[in-house]
Formats: C-alpha cells, structure tokens, sequence
C-alpha cells in the first residue's frame, strides 16, 4: 500500500522526480567512469613498467638482490628449467644475463647496461621486440648483433647497420670484448632504460662472456596474472636453496607504492568532488521533502502514521535512487567497457598539438614512467557494483534528516506550514 | 734545569717528525721516479680462486703502464694512463678504448682493487691531509683526510706505520658517512735498493666478507730508465704483442 503511494507520488511530481533522478544518475555516472579511468592508468603504469622489461616474476640468486655481484649467479640455469617445464601455469619463461660493459666507438665511450637474452622466449614476455623503432629484433642465430635503446644509439649517432666495440668482464671475471653491430634500436618510452640499456643474444654472448648455464635471473610470465602471488610463493618451495623467487610486487615495490599513494589521493580528490555533490543532492532532498510538508501535514491528518510517512519518503527515495544508480552505473560501466576495448589516447586528446606531445613526453621523461599514450579504462564489475551501492547509500543518507525533522510536526503544524 | 728542560723541549719539537714526513717516507719506499714490477694478482671468492699475471712500468704516479700476461684468454692486453686518463688496448678487437673518469672506482678486473689503485690515479700526499692520531713504541697511526680540491672518493683513510723503516702495515679505507670499506695489509717486506717494499698486498672489502685479492710483487726496480714512448697510445698496441 505505502509502497504503491510512493510511486503515485513519484508519478504525480514528474519534475521534481526527473531532477532528483538526473542528479544522481550523473553522479553515478561519473563516479563509475572516474574510478574505472584512475584504476586503468595505475593498472596501465604498473602493467607498463612490469611489462616494458622487468617481468611480472624473477628467479635469481638469494644474494643477487643485496650484492649484484658474480658471485652471485643462478650456476645452472638448466636445474631451475626443469623446475619451471613442470608448471603448466606458466605461460613463458626467459633466462637473462644482465651487466654492465663499455659500448665504443671511434668517437667515444660510454658505459651502459649489457644484457643477454633469448629473443624468442623474451619477446612472448615483454615488450621488447615491440619496442623496435628501426632494423631488427634480435634472433637466436645472431651472432655479434645488438638491439639497442634508441636513446643510446644517439649519443654515439648509431644507425642500424652501424659497428661498435664493447668491453666488459666475463662470467669467470676474465676480460671480454668483441666488435659489434646495430641489428636493431628499440624505444620502450622509458627514457634512462632507452639511453643506456642494449640487448644480444645470449647464445652468443655466453661464448664471449664465459656464462653458459649461468645467468643473473630468469623471469617467468604466468598464463593467468591473477595467479601471481600463489605461483611465487609455490615456485620458491622447488627452488634449491640459494635461488629466490619474487613476483614484481617486490621487485618493484617502490613503484607499487608509489601507485598505492597515487591511488590514495585519487580516491581523496574523488571523495571532495562527491561531497559536494553528496551536500548538493542532499540541499535538493531537503527542499523537496520540506515543500511536501502540508501533503505530509494532510496524509498524517487523515489517519497516517508518523512510521508510514518514513517508510513512504524512504520508499520514494529508495526507488528513485535505485533507478538512477542503475542508469548512471550502466552508464558509466557501458564507458568504461567501450574504453577499455578502445583505450583512451593521450596524443588525441592533444589535438595533434605538437608542443602539447612534447611537453607530455617531458613530463614522461622527468618521472622516467613508461606511460604508453593510451590508457584503458578498467572494467572491472565489483568496482562499479561498488560505486552504484556508495551511490545508494549516499542517496537514502540524504534523506534521512529532512524525514526525522518533518515527522517532529504534528498534523496541525504541517497543514498551517508555510 | 728548567731553563734545560725548555731547550730539550723546544729542540724536540724542532726535531719531531710530522704526518706529513711520515707518510712522504711510506711514499718514498713505495714509489720512485720510475719503476717496473712484475705483478700476480689472486682473487679468492665465494666461487673459488684465480689469478693473473702482469708486468707494470710507471713514472711516478702520473704515467703507467701495464701488460696482461696471463691468463691466455687475456695476454696481450694493455693500460695506459696519463694523468687521469686511463686507456686500455684489447687485442680481440683490435682496439684502444679510453676508460671514463667515472669509472676509475670500479673493480678492476674483478678483483678487490680499483682502476684507481691500479693507475695510481689518487696520491696519499698530494691529495690528502694528515695528522697523527696516536703513536706507540712500534707504529704511528695517521688519519688522512682529503685535502679541499682534491678529487677522490675516500672521506678518511686510517694508516699504520712502522716506526722502524717507515714500513706501511695497513690502510683502512672510509665511505662519507665514516663507514669502512675495506682494508690493505702490507705484508713480506724485503729490502730493494734501499727500501723498505712489502711485496704482497692484501686487499678485503666489508660488503664482501668471502673475498680476498692478494698482489704478490716481483722483480722491482726502481729508478730505472723508460723510454718515453712507452707512455704513448702506440705503445698500447705495440706492447700487447
């Protein structure tokens, strides 16, 4: 009875119903897309970062982490395959020897990071062969070629085709060198990895390097990335002793928490907005239910109860703030979904505006971040199940003190109510 | 007598040996105008043990030179350093390549010893300030403290030193926050041409409690005649043969 009077009224004041209805449909709405736009460029930075070359686990020495030394190698590598071959969740999985050696030329010298890879197993987990900006991605037949960050190449103003020279010290710590070639240049966008980091194959490189078998980690993608904790914590139950294995939520724990901050005070600023809006919607419930107070006064004079004037004002508020949750939820979910299949671009957003780009590649630089220029948003059905429900609450929070103040009126005090 | 007293005092302060002296006197058992040696460097770690051989010539410590002679994976190659540059010729690839200023700190071949030890880059007295701490019956102990111009990475360095020859029997070496880094025992002291020269070294870090590098000095000489050619970037490559 009270809940079919409730929505007679709601009928009967079309206006103040599409109002109350829009408000909140619009903070829904907004609320959903801003968390589902904030969620997907933290998700997108990490992903990027974890992506771009550090991988999402490591296995490597228990010692390697404090002192990245020789001594402190994965001694066979072959063992811990084994281990890995068994485990059907792993998707890929990729030896590397990183160190450091000089790259030369007639000109000059500069240090940088010399690294070993396997090309084919290290292009199914990161995105270095994506990365290729000019020439060619490495192969497991190349002998003397280097992939090098574009960065790098031009501070020696090396093309593909080009020839080096690099000096380092072997696995054995003996002296190694060998004359080069640009196969490749790669840009990752992270711009003190691009200017210092170049890439062989490790085959090859183990013959110069005295470091067959060995390398300083291998780093593993699993099929599912969810799984990334439990399969971390079970490969470290089948290592050999010495040898540890940590997901990127260690290994990069600085950026990870550097997200987690970010995302505090996203949620902060998001919380300021929607306090106003909250104070907004409430102001609006306040003077809608305030101007019913001699309907209120009317129903009470014939015969209706103080307990059925709540339940008929919060079943009002109850249908209207469902209604506009659910559309501003569908609403802001359907963006949310469109934009994650179709990332947002940052370069678009730029209008093509050349100085813009520049300045959004600066500021790239200055935070060394690898942001790609599109973002996606994250579509995730418990995030926005959750916005609609703070949505809700927010709504019926809104009407619960115009209620209890009207209900204080008795019958003859609302019908004289002016 | 105290008019005595005063004098004994006055001429024994005249007469008393500074820091200074002190360390100028190591330096003088150490090095010469020019010298040659012959070196074999063991670096033991938690992996084992290996060691290399060389021969070094220098001309105080602003010119040296020295040749790999083994092992035979790395005979042949050669440094050169002049002043603070340092160079370094690789036979594989037939190449002379400069080695930066920011990389004189790094591990030389491995071991526990620096570019900088090997070219002698830094000097105990002309870049550093000292001061004896404390001395007993047998050694003096000198704080070196770098002096405001000059370029090196050491914040202190504490030295023992033999009283009776001016003979160095350990150096410990401190990061600015006063933390020590690690530390040189001189050891086996033989007298040739007149000085006092520990023929082995030893060098241990604290961040690498397992290592060890040993330097065993052979066949010394000092004051010998170098031909100034063989300070050159030719030589680099002419030597390596």
């Amino acid at each position: 009875m009270i809940f079919r009077l409730a929505l007679r009224q709601i009928w009967s004041h079309k206006k103040r119903s599409i109002i109350t209805l829009l408000l909140s449909l619009i903070a829904t709405f907004t609320l959903v897309f801003t968390s589902a736009f904030s969620d997907g460029q933290h998700e997108q930075i990490v992903k990027s970062a974890v992506e771009v070359y550090p991988g999402y686990i490591e296995v490597a020495n228990r010692d390697f982490e404090d002192n990245p030394n020789f001594d402190n190698l994965i001694f066979d590598i072959k063992a811990i395959e084994q281990i890995l071959k068994k485990d059907n969740r792993l998707y890929a999985y990729s030896p590397r020897f990183e160190t450091f050696a000089l790259y030369s030329t007639k000109i000059k010298t500069i240090g940088g990071l010399f690294c070993a890879i396997r090309p084919e197993s290290e292009a199914n987990i990161t995105r270095l062969k994506e990365s290729l900006v000019a020439g060619e991605y490495l192969s497991s037949d190349d002998t003397n070629a280097l992939y090098m960050g574009v960065e790098l190449a031009s501070r020696f103003n090396l093309h593909v085709g080009d020839k080096l020279s690099f000096i380092s010290t072997g696995a054995d710590y003996s002296f190694a060198a060998d004359n080069l070639y640009v196969k490749g240049l790669f840009k990752t966008n992270l711009f003190s990895f691009d200017n210092s980091a170049a890439f062989m194959n490790k085959s090859y490189f183990d013959k110069i390097m005295m470091s067959d078998n060995i390398a300083t980690k291998i780093i593993i993608k699993p099929t599912n990335l969810d799984n990334i904790n439990k399969i971390t914590k079970e490969l470290n139950l089948l290592m050999p002793q010495d040898i540890n294995v940590r997901s990127y939520y260690e290994s990069m724990k600085d950026l990870i928490k550097a997200m987690e901050v970010d995302e505090f005070f996203g949620y902060f600023s998001i919380g300021i907005l929607f306090s106003v809006i909250f104070f907004v919607i409430a102001i609006f419930a306040y003077l809608s239910i305030y101007a019913r107070v001699r309907e209120i006064g009317v129903l009470r004079a014939i015969g209706t109860t103080p307990l059925q004037v709540v339940k008929l004002l919060f079943y009002e508020a109850l249908i209207l703030g469902s209604i506009s949750v659910s559309l501003g939820g569908l609403g802001g979910g359907y963006l949310a979904y469109y934009f994650n299949l179709n990332p947002i671009s940052l370069e678009d957003m730029s209008g093509g505006d050349k100085e813009s780009q520049k300045m959004m590649e600066d500021t790239f630089k200055q935070y060394d971040f690898v942001v790609d220029t599109t973002i996606p948003t994250a579509f995730k059905i418990d995030s926005i199940i959750r916005d609609i429900l703070i949505m809700l609450i927010l709504n019926i929070m809104t009407v619960i003190y115009p209620i209890i103040s009207m209900n204080r009126y008795t019958p003859i005090q609302a019908l004289r109510y002016v | 007598m105290k008019k005595m007293l005063m004098l004994i005092l006055i001429v024994s302060s005249i007469f008393a040996i500074t820091a200074k002296q002190i360390i100028q006197k190591v330096n003088n058992n150490l090095q010469s105008n020019s010298g040659y040696s012959k070196i074999k460097m063991i670096m033991k770690s938690k992996r084992g043990e290996r060691s290399i051989t060389l021969e070094s010539w220098n001309k105080g410590n602003k010119k040296s030179f020295m040749k790999l002679l083994a092992p035979k994976r790395d005979k042949g190659i050669t440094f050169l350093k002049i002043d603070s540059a340092m160079w370094q010729y690789v036979p594989r690839i037939q190449k002379s390549i400069k080695i930066p200023s920011s990389m004189m700190m790094s591990s030389w071949m491995g071991s526990d010893f620096t570019n900088d030890d090997m070219a002698k880059e830094s000097s105990i007295v002309e870049d550093y300030d000292t001061l004896i701490e404390s001395e007993d019956d047998e050694l003096y102990y000198i704080k070196l403290t770098p002096k405001e111009d000059a370029t090196v990475v050491w914040d202190k360095i504490s030295y023992i030193v033999a009283k009776k020859g001016f003979i160095p029997i350990k150096a410990i070496y401190y990061d600015e926050d006063g933390a020590e880094v690690r530390s040189l025992k001189y050891l086996d002291v033989k007298v040739i041409d007149g000085r006092n020269f520990p023929t082995k070294w030893e060098m241990r870090r604290v961040d690498k409690p397992h290592n060890l590098t040993t330097i065993i000095i052979s066949d010394v000489k000092f004051d010998i005649k170098i031909k100034k050619s063989m300070f050159t970037k030719r030589a680099l490559v002419r030597l390596s043969k």
